[in-house]
């Protein structure tokens, strides 16, 4: 396959987000780490580490080409779903929820890798079974059944945002890759009362819900919340100013996480919120720019799903920190401090940016005796050497 | 169901994702809008609200000193234990176990305290302790409980003079008394201090607002003279407790100025022992409660009479045998009697032994209109003016609105309201020369650092009465007192003048028989007034309740002791003792040599005790003026070096005393004792050591910032 240039503004705007991340941290968990290791810096120096690795992972996304993974997503997914049951065994416990596996100093989350591995399976899947999709035994069945481990497994841990997600993701992926919608509704409506019943099983869950419904009825909200609104208003339209922010001084808990928005809204203001989400929604119709153009239908429906995981977790996390959703735990991408998501989201960027490279969208510039020349690689037009 | 093409089924499926994409982009960017730019002032204040938190710096309240000088109250530090009922959380019982031991209370109450709402982030557990209290409690055991400094009144001679004074609340309001009438004074302004504050609490001082200072309370100086006032009130307490009153009135006034030197109602609280305070017990029956004055009155009937020169003291009435029908349309309508029934009075004997029909007689002679204008122009029916909070005007009714007896009545002091202090500014006339004063009681409001803010003068509101009036009034008064009602208040030393009265209580609507208010009034010395004073019983259960029974002997007991304290009656004294032969006053042995001073007072029958190695006499005790028994001893303190004439003294050193026990010690010599600023004296005019006149006047000036303005410390919860 030819590979050409990659879609570079991409490129450009991911990699201004990850630095933007480097001063949003900073200033976001200054004040908790100095509390919590009387060091301002220590979630900064993390997070830069963790950065740095992202970049790698990036890179080595972007250089190795896309249909290598073909073969192996089986049993990557495989992998990933013994690391889940390995960590409900052995995991460490945060925050009530066993999420993480210790791999040398730094803890890992196997939900990120399994949330991908799941969408590069079936991005495989379809790719494959093309039009058979649309058969619930051969189609649909097998894509359904891969889904539901995974997302019991994260139930399991329990992390309930990631595995509604994944879900999403995943059956997002299906509906784009052509199956049935009424096996879609099927599936659905056998996955509520699951859902139901894990809600009604711990008491918090509910009372989060509920807080949530509260608060949309009667115009109150939570104690995060609220200190995160107050964060956007206090921000107003051109921001405190970097590093300026007072709702990060212990206020707003999980200031440099779950609710890093807040914080880019108080101190850049409307305009910076504005420009974040604006870039998410210029990584939405680039990425479905690149599937649409991919080369083939695994890099499609990579593309694709890739793509959604980006832009839906982005549009969660900032729709939980205005209140949108109910509270719930999912980092912004290539913002929040956090290793696993960062690593596998940059990963996965690296690919969407490789599928890239084999689209006719920026054509390779080859070199002439004249200089410089460019050529127009359509369809029907002959190749020039 | 028409089934899509697979490309053409993808991309309508691709475009329905992006639609709800971009729903809730939208519908993101919309709450943005809302919260950064439609409402985002309302969240920058309430963000302010929480990163800022204002501590108030409490200005040190003023302090109160009496005429001359001496410290009435002041401030102390207190403290007071409040705690975070979430901090302390399960530790409660372990809490309040320690607080019941230490507090001797069951420690239920505290637990409650802890528990009852546990919302709550703040509650007292204890307030206004001794900061000793702190020591007694292991710092372990009280985790997340928070001592906080909080100022507190010290008033200094406990109930004495609490009447007057009144009181503060918990938070240091004034709220009775002058406390209340001059709480702004006194506050003065509260600072502040704008702290940044984080999530967790912690906070620092804050750049963005400057610190404001407090603006310390003024000081203020009453007219009140501290040994007066402490004589008048044990002296009332006394009686009233004597003669089972259910409460009484006593008040001094100087007749030529209107300074109140005294003021005391019994029974009354003592403001540094609080407890559940019954209100009413706060009120100053002095100004605020109206009462029938009786025969008290009559002074108002009798100048009426003089002044118009209806009556000549030797003009005669006849007294009908104790007892008068007064007929108005040819109808009884009531009887008057008299308690020592006569036939044929002179207008002073009518005065001397009270009688009230010949006073109705006389008021006829008078008239409504006449009768009228000369009790409002005594102040009656109107407020005195005091700079007292609570004053009522009492009752005096326009003559249109008077019934046909209404005249009679007020003859003898009925059908009228007036309370104890008009009564006395009214007999403070007369020994003024005729000349209503109004009173007062703050003299002078210094500012914290000693300069005059404001100051108070005598203040004439009117002339009452002619000067040959007053002569004539002053003869009937020192009468009753000399031959009449007022027998018991008869003094040796000192001539006075005075009236008694004694009044039915109206009560409900209705006379109530053997319910009575029993009152003396009086000034004295007569040859230069210096003292009214006024002595009312509410009710007395003795079975003799008349006023120169009862009121009247406190009166007397007030006098004696006031006169033997000052020097300045002591001339006087002096003099009119020579007359009385019969008196055991202690003579002015001061500056005498030993032989003459043990001969004086052997003529006397006084035993001298000497103290001391020396010739001249410097100090005795008693003070000349105090009465004594026959056969009592005088102490006799000599000094060594003493080179003084008699009539002079030597001028202490005072410097570096504070200005409280250098003016204990000046005054122990009669200097009159002038003040500039507050604190230890730093300088004195004339020096320690100069000789001068006995009661000359020695200037102090002290340090400019006062001993009691401890700094404030901020009372951080963290």
């Amino acid at each position: 396959m030819q590979r050409n240039h990659i879609d570079i503004w991409v490129l450009v705007v991911v990699l201004a987000l990850m630095v933007l991340s480097l001063g949003v941290v900073y200033s976001a968990s200054a004040e908790w780490a100095y509390k919590r290791f009387e060091n301002p810096s220590h979630y900064f120096n993390l997070h830069v580490i963790k950065v740095l690795i992202g970049f790698i992972a990036l890179y080595v996304g972007l250089r190795v080409p896309y249909t290598i993974y073909k073969p192996f997503t089986k049993p990557v997914l495989l992998i990933a779903c013994i690391f889940l049951v390995v960590t409900l065994v052995l995991g460490g416990e945060v925050k009530g929820a066993v999420r993480w596996i210790r791999l040398g100093g730094l803890g890992f989350q196997p939900s990120e890798l399994a949330k991908y591995a799941l969408l590069f399976h079936l991005a495989s899947l379809i790719a494959t079974k093309k039009d058979l999709v649309r058969d619930w035994k051969v189609g649909f069945l097998p894509m359904l059944v891969w889904i539901s481990i995974v997302v019991v497994l994260i139930l399991l841990q329990p992390n309930l945002s990631t595995a509604v997600v994944t879900m999403i993701l995943g059956s997002l992926l299906m509906f784009i890759g052509g199956v049935r919608i009424v096996h879609l509704v099927l599936a659905g409506l056998t996955a509520l009362p699951v859902i139901v019943g894990y809600l009604i099983l711990e008491p918090y869950r509910l009372e989060r819900i509920r807080l949530y419904l509260y608060g949309v009825s009667n115009g109150k909200t939570n104690y995060q919340l609220m200190q995160g609104i107050l964060a956007f208003g206090n921000g107003g339209v051109f921001g405190v100013g970097i590093g300026e922010s007072r709702q990060r001084d212990l206020f707003l808990p999980e200031s440099y996480n779950d609710f890093v928005y807040s914080i880019i809204g108080e101190e850049y203001g409307f305009v910076g919120a504005m420009l974040v989400l604006l870039a998410f929604a210029f990584i939405l119709f680039r990425g479905y720019r690149i599937a649409k153009h991919a080369k083939d239908d695994f890099g499609r429906y990579l593309a694709y799903g890739i793509t959604n995981a980006i832009v839906l977790y982005a549009l969660v996390n900032a729709s939980v920190a205005v209140g949108l959703f109910p509270t719930t735990g999912l980092p912004m991408p290539f913002i929040s401090y956090g290793g696993s998501a960062l690593l596998m989201t940059s990963f996965a960027t690296g690919v969407l940016l490789n599928i890239s490279a084999y689209t006719d969208l920026r054509p390779r510039v080859s070199k002439t005796a004249d200089g410089y020349n460019m050529h127009e690689q359509q369809e029907g037009v002959g190749k020039v050497y | 169901m028409k089934e899509f093409e697979p490309h053409h089924r993808q991309k309508l499926r691709i475009f329905s994702i992006i639609v709800v994409f971009c729903v809730l982009f939208l519908a993101i960017s919309t709450r943005l809008f809302i919260y950064q730019i439609v409402d985002a002032e309302k969240y920058k204040q309430l963000a302010r609200k929480q990163y800022e938190k204002k501590f108030i710096l409490p200005a040190v309240r003023g302090c109160i000193y009496d005429r001359n000088g001496n410290v009435l109250v002041s401030n102390t530090q207190f403290i007071s234990f409040a705690a975070d009922p979430k901090i302390v959380g399960d530790k409660a019982t372990l809490v309040a176990e320690a607080f019941a031991q230490v507090f001797q209370k069951p420690s239920s109450v505290y637990l409650e305290k802890l528990q009852k709402d546990p919302s709550k982030r703040f509650v007292w557990l204890e307030r206004h302790v001794h900061p000793s209290v702190v020591q007694r409690f292991d710092p372990e055991k009280i985790k997340g409980v928070v001592v906080i400094n909080e100022p507190r009144r010290l008033y200094h001679y406990d109930d004495i003079a609490s009447t007057l004074i009144g009181m503060t609340d918990i938070d240091n309001r004034g709220i009775a008394g002058l406390e209340l009438q001059y709480n702004s004074v006194l506050h003065g302004v509260d600072g502040s201090i704008v702290m940044q504050r984080d999530g967790a609490g912690r906070i620092r001082p804050s750049a963005d607002y400057p610190r404001i200072d407090p603006v310390n309370g003024c000081d203020i100086v009453l007219t009140i003279d501290i040994t007066y006032q402490s004589i008048v009130d044990e002296e009332l307490k006394r009686g009233v407790e004597f003669y089972q009153a259910d409460a009484g009135v006593a008040l001094m006034l100087n007749p030529k100025t209107g300074e109140l030197l005294a003021l005391s109602t019994y029974p009354r609280v003592n403001p540094n022992e609080l407890g559940d305070v019954d209100v009413a017990m706060l009120r100053n029956r002095a100004i605020t409660d109206i009462f029938e004055p009786g025969s008290v009155y009559k002074i108002v009937t009798a100048a009426a009479a003089y002044e118009h020169k209806l009556v000549n003291p030797m003009d005669r009435f006849y007294a009908e045998k104790g007892k008068m029908r007064i007929q108005a349309n040819g109808r009884d309508l009531r009887v008057i009697t008299d308690t020592h029934p006569s036939e044929w009075l002179s207008f002073q004997e009518a005065m001397e032994i009270s009688s009230n029909i010949v006073f109705v007689k006389v008021s006829k002679l008078i008239g409504s209109e006449r009768f009228y204008r000369m009790a409002r122009d005594f102040g009656f029916g109107m407020q005195t003016g005091i700079d007292l909070p609570g004053e009522v005007r009492g009752i005096l009714r326009k003559p249109n609105e008077w019934s046909p007896i209404t005249l009679q009545s007020m003859s003898y002091g009925y059908e009228v309201g007036t309370t104890p202090l008009q009564i006395a500014c009214a007999y403070a006339a007369l020994a003024n020369n005729g000349i209503l004063m109004k009173p007062y009681v703050v003299a002078e409001v210094r500012s914290p650092q000693g300069d005059i803010v404001q100051s108070q003068g005598p203040f004439p509101i009117r002339k009452v009465v002619s000067p040959s009036t007053v002569e004539l009034l002053t003869r009937a008064l020192e009468g009753v007192v000399e031959r009449g009602t007022a027998k018991l208040v008869h003094l040796g030393n000192v001539r006075i003048a005075g009236k008694t009265g004694t009044s039915k209580k109206w009560v409900e609507g209705r006379y109530v028989e053997s319910t009575y208010t029993a009152s003396f009034v009086g000034f004295f010395p007569i040859e230069d007034p210096q003292i009214v004073c006024l002595v009312m019983l509410d009710n007395p259960k003795t079975p003799v309740y008349y006023g120169g029974a009862t009121s009247g002997p406190i009166f007397r007991a007030i006098a004696e002791r006031v006169v033997s304290t000052s020097y300045k009656f002591s001339k006087s004294v002096v003099i009119h003792s020579r007359n009385e032969i019969r008196s055991r006053v202690v003579p002015d042995v001061r500056m005498l040599t030993i032989p003459i001073a043990k001969k004086l007072l052997a003529s006397y029958g006084l035993e001298p005790t000497i103290y001391g190695t020396g010739t001249l006499i410097m100090r005795q005790s008693p003070e000349p003026g105090t009465i004594l028994h026959q056969g009592d001893a005088v102490s006799l303190i000599l000094e060594q070096n003493a080179s003084v004439h008699k009539g002079l003294v030597e001028v202490p050193h005072v410097c570096g005393m504070s200005l409280r026990r250098a003016l204990n010690r000046l005054v122990l010599d009669d200097f009159e004792v002038k003040i500039h600023g507050t604190g230890k004296v730093i300088s004195q005019t004339p020096n320690g050591g100069e000789i001068v006149k006995v009661g000359s006047r020695v200037m102090l000036y002290c340090e400019q910032h006062s001993i009691d303005r401890k700094k404030q410390t901020i009372a951080s919860r963290e």
